[in-house]
């Protein structure tokens, strides 16, 4: 059964249109016009218990009014949507005993207290029992790493070490379902690691069901399989993300370091994308020639030292999406 | 707000833990109970001064003899140890900072929360009348009422809290529709100061205007329970006394609901 499920969900927000100078912002105190904007246009999409999606799409394209609309803080202007069988702008409280949110921009942890103390208030809100709040404790921390700055105050904490705070914070009472809106931004390698890691294990170990909106694409790739790719408030591919990686990436990339010093680099059935002194770049299409037959061509007439395939990243393959838009057959690359 | 409504078992414990931790919070500005205690026991002795040189050069008004006066600025400046605190900035704050959000994404009850947060820090506050009410009787006599008065005044000093309570909540959630308060809040200290009979008993003003203060809300703050205490309202007025609070406080607290309801509202449908 399905644990998330939206139809037609719409939000249009309204706002003041400012007329321009001084005679306008006095018109504007006795008369007002309104502009109205959809932010959200029709998003249709269901999610499966245990699920980890990725929502993906621009800045601006509707990803956090969405998020919104899921964790109840939000009234849609039209649509339905139902979220572990309630309607969360309905019974807000419930929906929040049910869903953990990360917002990697804002912390909710308690500012002023120490980690330690923010936990202990929310056990008391979401009234984990005791055991399970001491056996989630230890086993978040020692992902997490928690232990070393438990006593310290929110405010003096690094913001990896914050994040990893925030993590633990949202999911201690064992959550159904986690919404993480960009959750490693701004974290070093480390840290990423760790929360990846961390998010990736949640949802092994419980079934915890991740929606999951970032930018950075490698969070996308190691943690979901399945994709939903939204702009201008509508979703424009939903499935899985290897799909995506099929559909556009048609073409693989040959790098190749010669040993000798070749006037002129052709191979047949590839295309030249770079030189760089002794290195080449040969890209073909995979769909039209295998690998083998590619890289025996490049032997038989080159001498190398060394060889390799690249695939094409995901982060190529969802700009292309975003300024082509989708369409399941797309545009050969042209070679 | 209409998500509010769901039928649920209330728990209590949330907000008992809100409150200790606001206690917790305020402990650690150490600096602020220092300069509390250190401006009280300046005020303290600044009154004293003021009003000791005005009675030596003028007869004494009415029935408020020195000492009387002395007690009423003692009691007054204890009782601003506590009522003078904005117990709901960190509404203001959250609207301010967007983060708001993240407490109506818990199950709470997001208003009850701020009450809850406010008692504590208030009564965290309410704990430095102690050292301050040593630095007072080192400086001035204080008179004891009687225990029918003290009771009064008890009473009429919890609906005094609550009115203010109510004051500060409509202040800061005027920011859910403009960004800045500042100003306003700044009238408001002056008028619970001035005219609400924290400095000066309101009974010194000209009769027609004191019949505009004790009408206005800020005297429901300060003034009753203070002329309560030093004997200026009598006990056969007591009833009409606690009355015309507890209506203020009806009045006040209807406004904060259905500013709340509104506010909440405008987060809901604009997303904050």
């Amino acid at each position: 059964m399905a644990i998330i499920e939206t139809v037609e969900l719409r939000k249009v927000f309204r706002s003041v249109v400012r007329r321009p100078g001084l005679s306008g912002a006095f018109a504007a105190l006795f008369s007002r016009e309104f502009e109205e904007k959809a932010a959200v246009e029709r998003v249709t999409f269901s999610v499966q218990e245990g699920e980890v999606v990725g929502y993906l799409g621009p800045n601006g394209a509707g990803k956090s009014t969405t998020i919104k609309m899921l964790t109840g803080i939000l009234v849609p202007t039209s649509g339905s949507l139902q979220v572990a069988g309630i309607v969360p702008h309905e019974r807000r409280i419930e929906n929040g005993q049910n869903i953990g949110v990360v917002f990697g921009q804002r912390s909710q942890l308690y500012w002023d207290l120490p980690l330690r103390e923010s936990f202990e208030l929310l056990r008391a809100i979401y009234d984990v029992p005791a055991d399970r709040f001491r056996q989630n404790l230890k086993h978040f921390s020692d992902i997490l790493d928690l232990e070393r700055f438990m006593g310290t105050p929110v405010r003096q904490l690094s913001l990896g070490e914050r994040m990893r705070g925030d993590f633990a914070a949202a999911l201690l009472h064992d959550p159904k379902i986690v919404y993480l809106d960009e959750p490693t931004i701004g974290l070093d390698v480390v840290a990423k690691e760790a929360i990846r890691e961390f998010i990736g294990t949640m949802n092994r170990e419980r079934g915890t069901t991740v929606i999951l909106t970032t930018h950075d694409l490698a969070d996308v790739e190691r943690l979901t399989r399945r994709i939903i790719l939204i702009d201008e408030g509508t979703v424009i591919y939903d499935g899985l993300l290897a799909r995506l990686r099929d559909e556009y990436g048609t073409h693989r990339t040959i790098v190749a370091t010669l040993s000798e010093n070749y006037a002129e680099v052709a191979v047949p059935g590839t295309v030249l994308e770079s030189r760089e002194g002794n290195v080449v770049r040969l890209r073909y299409d995979h769909h039209e020639l295998a690998a083998e037959t590619v890289v025996r061509r490049v032997l038989d007439a080159y001498r190398i030292t060394d060889i390799s395939l690249l695939e094409p990243d995901i982060d190529a393959i969802v700009r292309r999406i975003y300024t082509e838009g989708y369409s399941a057959r797309p545009a050969r690359v042209p070679s | 707000m209409i998500a509010d409504r769901a039928v649920r078992r209330f728990r209590f414990a949330p907000y008992l833990e809100f409150g200790k931790k606001a206690i917790a919070r305020e402990a650690t500005y150490r600096f602020d109970v220092f300069t509390s205690i250190g401006s009280f026991a300046l005020r303290m002795y600044l009154l004293r001064m003021v009003w000791t040189a005005l009675y030596a050069r003028n007869a004494a008004p009415r029935d408020l003899p020195l000492h009387a006066i002395l007690t009423y600025s003692a009691v007054a400046l204890l009782m601003g140890l506590v009522l003078d605190v904005d117990q709901v900035s960190s509404l203001y704050t959250k609207l301010h900072d967007g983060s708001i959000v993240s407490d109506f994404l818990r199950p709470i009850n997001v208003p009850l929360y701020f009450f809850a947060d406010g008692t504590g820090e208030v009564l965290f506050h309410a704990a430095l009348v102690v050292p301050s009410l040593a630095i007072a009787l080192v400086l001035v006599h204080i008179d004891v009422p009687s225990p029918g008065t003290g009771a009064a005044f008890a009473l009429s000093l919890v609906l005094g809290y609550f009115v203010g309570f109510t004051i500060n909540f409509i202040l800061n959630a005027s920011a859910f529709w403009t960004l800045e308060i500042h100003a306003v809040q700044l009238i408001v200290t002056w008028l619970t100061d001035l005219l609400g009979g924290e400095l000066v008993p309101l009974v010194l003003f000209p009769v027609a205007l004191q019949h505009a203060l004790f009408a206005l809300p800020f005297a429901a703050m300060f003034s009753t329970p203070l002329l309560i205490y030093v004997g200026e309202i009598p006990p056969e007025r007591y009833a009409a006394a606690l009355g015309l609070q507890a209506l203020w406080l009806a009045v006040l607290g209807a406004v904060c609901v259905v500013m709340w309801r509104a506010g909440s509202r405008r987060i809901v449908v604009q997303g904050g």
